[in-house]
């Protein structure tokens, strides 16, 4: 214990070991504050827009209910969508500021909706943002090599080298000691400050994962210095050689591997899936009603013996098309889905062999906030569209009429059962 | 030869025979090139798809049957926004932005498809393109080469040599500065090569090019300037290393983060539900089509009927019902308009924020440059935005002016009990073929460069305070010597 003790106090003792830590620690600290602010900022909005959207529904409510027609009231109403961050989403914000995490959307044919946009500022996203992720990732090897790469050249060009291998009682039990502590305490500054911003987004266990992946990746950066100061270089030799190495890894390698996949799986079937979508849909108004609702039917059994039609419109048949539009393009749906979980798959692959890009992948699949959420929320969109579509089908087809206690009845969106929402810090 | 020449050529012997410098140097050439050459592909190929899925569009839209004008109004268009040709030298935001909107009657859509939704995470790497390579390596590699210059003389002791054969710290300084310069024009080379490729094979502007070139070598001129400084100062060969090191990870890698979010703090902008919500309600207030007592178009009614000298809609001498599609499209345009101005103006006050934290980081500087000059930038997109809008609207009052003209307002009211009104509410398709193509537009060259000058400005900046950096070193070196 009084060998650590001591060592601990040599080690703070050098001129820039205290003010690193320090200065990671800040770093650390403002990070989480500015992912617990963000996210704060996301539930702001959630909060703020249900009572726009309750007001917005109940001005379409007012004049859709006055004919008692559905297809008004399907036709003019947006039902609002979100997905609130996870407790976990402050440490990675990974894509959530690009892809929208609130979406309105109608009983109308869903593919020509649920890609929409956030309207957010291209040139703020494109440096990517400043949460504890990214110090992890990219500036906490930076301290670990400036605290690191001189382990022994320090004492060897400093001449005292012999006389440490001769004093110590075992020379590998004083380097582990020395590096256990240095990066021990990288750690604990690295983790203290995701611990706190745990507590107070009521993030619970999943931190402590979060937390060993900090861990290993800073080992691994430990290991990879200690490697390098085996080839006995000059300090400033073995300083260059591991910030080359920090550079390959964090930014040339992952650059060349998203080139390399991008190339290796296109992902244009989104837009031809949209513009394919939109002629089936507009296909429909002339193509002969009976075959569109016959096609519907053989979908939809339940509506089957449903009065035919008579004018030359009815709603039901507009419903009916828009849906087959939806279905015209499924297949390609599954494709241009199937293309980006590759491109996701591709990624973990990579992850594997390099460590950042793998610690990214962990830690924004824990946060909730990469792409795989994107798509989850997709589908958690899919199937409420599906129940706003099984809403409004009695009343068009069985031509029921709509009263405004219909409008109350609609099935509403919820806030998903597996991320409950998090007590708010400041709240 | 002149004496700081002699020095400096002494240099680049010396880097010639250091390993780290070799592999360095070559090491950036090779992603250099293989960052060109790809960007360069990827911009060629997402041109000529995004003109292809243009011309299918055109297409579709020409090809479409007889059909109520109102329903063609629905249909919609699609627009696709190119890429300018030296988005094969910066990419800037196009990745961030959507490149397709659709467009149709009453709304306004998002742009979608974005490469970044559409990538893992590895996206947020960073994309490798000639300019990052000259924003984030080519400084790295100067400093890799570049820490020791001095430094590590003075630690074996060499530095004193000059003195002895007459050389001032001014010259001594001035050979490594002429030296590490060297390394900059061999770094710029590439990027040089590929900005001369895009002004031949893609009609990329020159003068646009050059104003690139001269950009990076202002901004790789200062780490030069920078990283002798430095190295002239520090005491130890490792001490410059960390200093330069810090200086870049700070200003390249930490400021550029950490500006996005100061700027989304100090000015946060409305999610696109709350401003479609805003947009609906406005719309309630000024005019609503929906509503038979609505004054707006109660108003907008009694007028008609008035200049026409008519007591009922049925006698005016256009189908009322196509006019008031065009005072309703006319209504909603306008608060799009208001909005999306609004919502640009927000995005130019967070711009301005970062700008103000470019005085901390040159590199954030050449990138507005750089996007800018190339028109990648967000303006870029927000002149597409607005064009995409305009044209959204000159199609829709066509379509529904057609609707006034061509369809009669008995017939326009009757089409679904009546079949031959059905049949002459579809209008010929000829009149599709009459509505004008989308041609996007572009910043002109002029529009560029002002936009650039701000970043232009601050790396000017930048460069004053690292000549009088480099004064200062040179007086403390001649106390040295």
């Amino acid at each position: 214990m009084s060998l650590w003790s001591h060592e601990l106090r040599l080690f703070l003792r050098q001129p820039l070991a205290a003010p690193l830590l320090a200065l990671l620690l800040l770093l650390a600290s403002a990070s989480v504050w500015a992912g617990l602010a963000e996210i704060t900022r996301q539930h702001a909005a959630i909060d703020r827009i249900l009572p726009q959207q309750a007001a917005d529904e109940a001005a379409v409510a007012a004049w859709a209910t006055r004919e008692g027609d559905a297809g008004n009231v399907a036709y003019y109403t947006h039902y609002a969508t979100w997905d609130r961050p996870s407790p976990l989403a402050f440490a990675a914000l990974g894509q959530r500021d690009v892809a929208p995490f609130v979406l309105r959307i109608r009983a109308l044919a869903l593919e020509g909706q649920i890609n929409e946009s956030e309207a957010y500022n291209a040139e703020l996203a494109l440096p990517g943002r400043f949460d504890w992720a990214f110090v992890l990732t990219y500036l906490a090897p930076l301290f670990i090599i400036v605290l690191l790469h001189d382990l022994v050249s320090s004492e060897r060009e400093g001449g005292r080298l012999l006389l440490l291998t001769v004093m110590a009682r075992s020379e590998t039990a004083l380097w582990v000691r020395r590096v256990v502590l240095r990066v021990g305490l990288v750690i604990l500054t690295l983790v203290l400050p995701l611990a706190v911003g745990g507590l107070l987004s009521g993030a619970g266990q999943p931190i402590l994962g979060m937390a060993g992946l900090a861990a290993a990746y800073a080992v691994f950066w430990a290991l990879v210095c200690v490697a390098v100061e085996r080839f006995r270089l000059a300090s400033v030799t073995s300083a260059a050689t591991l910030a080359a190495v920090w550079l390959i890894m964090t930014l040339v390698l992952p650059g060349l591997a998203l080139l390399a996949i991008n190339a290796a799986v296109p992902v244009r079937q989104g837009v031809e899936l949209t513009l394919a979508q939109r002629e089936a849909v507009h296909a429909g108004w002339d193509k002969p009603k009976e075959a569109t609702l016959a096609a519907f039917f053989r979908e939809e059994p339940a509506w089957r013996d449903t009065a035919p039609m008579r004018s030359g419109f009815h709603w039901k048949w507009y419903y009916a098309f828009q849906h087959l539009g939806d279905l015209s393009v499924a297949e390609q749906v599954r494709a241009y889905r199937a293309g980006l979980e590759r491109r996701n798959a591709l990624s973990g692959r990579i992850g594997l062999l390099l460590p950042p890009v793998g610690l990214q992948m962990v830690l924004h699949r824990l946060a909730e906030t990469d792409l795989v959420a994107q798509l989850a929320y997709q589908d958690r969109i899919r199937r409420y569209h599906r129940e706003l579509r099984h809403f409004f089908y009695p009343f068009l087809f069985r031509e029921q009429p709509f009263g405004p206690a219909d409008f109350a009845r609609a099935p509403r969106w919820r806030d998903s059962a597996d991320t409950p929402r998090p007590p708010r810090p400041g709240a | 030869m002149s004496p700081i020449r002699l020095m400096a050529a002494n240099d680049w012997r010396l880097m010639a025979r250091s390993r780290v410098a070799q592999l360095a140097l070559l090491m950036l050439l090779a992603l250099a090139a293989v960052a060109a050459l790809t960007a360069i592909a990827h911009r060629d190929h997402s041109n000529d798809l995004r003109a292809r899925f243009q011309a299918q569009a055109d297409q579709d839209f020409d090809g479409q049957p007889a059909r109520h004008p109102h329903r063609m109004v629905h249909y919609g268009h699609f627009v696709f926004r190119p890429l300018p040709a030296l988005a094969g030298f910066d990419p800037g935001v196009d990745a961030f932005t959507g490149s397709t909107i659709f467009l149709e009657g009453h709304r306004q859509n998002s742009a979608n498809f974005g490469d970044v939704r559409q990538s893992s995470l590895l996206a947020r790497f960073g994309q490798l393109s000639p300019a990052f390579v000259l924003q984030v390596l080519a400084p790295l590699v100067l400093i890799f080469i570049g820490f020791g210059l001095i430094a590590a003389e003075r630690e074996r002791g060499t530095l004193r040599l000059l003195r002895v054969h007459g050389r001032s710290a001014g010259e001594v300084l001035r050979g490594k500065l002429l030296a590490l310069a060297g390394i900059a024009a061999v770094l710029l080379l590439p990027a040089c090569l590929a900005l001369a490729w895009l002004t031949v094979s893609a009609q990329a502007e020159p003068v646009a090019a050059v104003l690139l070139t001269i950009g990076y070598a202002g901004y790789l001129g200062l780490w030069v300037t920078g990283v002798v400084t430095v190295s002239a100062l520090t005491r130890s060969a490792r001490g410059a290393l960390m200093a330069l090191l810090g200086l870049w990870a700070v200003t390249t890698i930490l400021v550029p983060r950490i500006g996005s979010d100061v700027a989304l703090r100090m000015a946060p902008l409305p999610t696109r539900l709350e401003t479609d919500i805003a947009i609906q309600r406005d719309l309630h207030r000024i005019g609503d089509s929906h509503n038979p007592d609505d004054p707006h178009f109660a108003a907008f009614k009694a007028g008609l009927l008035a200049r026409y000298k008519v007591s009922r809609v049925e006698d005016l001498p256009l189908n009322y019902r196509g006019l008031v599609a065009m005072e309703g499209e006319r209504l909603t345009a306008g608060l799009f308009d208001r909005y999306a101005e609004a919502q640009f103006a927000r995005q130019r006050r967070q711009a301005e924020v970062v700008n103000g934290l470019a005085l901390l980081s040159p590199a954030v500087a050449v990138r507005s440059l750089s996007m800018a000059l190339a028109g990648t930038d967000l303006e870029g997109h927000r002149r597409f935005l607005r064009q995409a809008e305009a044209y959204r609207y000159t199609i829709v009052q066509g379509l529904n002016r057609l609707q006034a003209e061509a369809v009669t307002y008995v017939d326009d009211g009757n089409r679904n009990s009546d079949p031959e009104a059905a049949r002459r509410v579809r209008i010929d398709p000829r009149h599709w073929h009459d509505v004008p193509d989308f041609t996007y537009r572009s910043a002109g060259l002029g529009e560029r460069i002002r936009a650039a000058a701000p970043g232009a400005a601050v790396l000017a900046v930048w460069l004053v305070l690292a000549a009088g950096a480099l004064g200062l070193a040179a007086r403390r070196l001649g106390r040295d010597l």
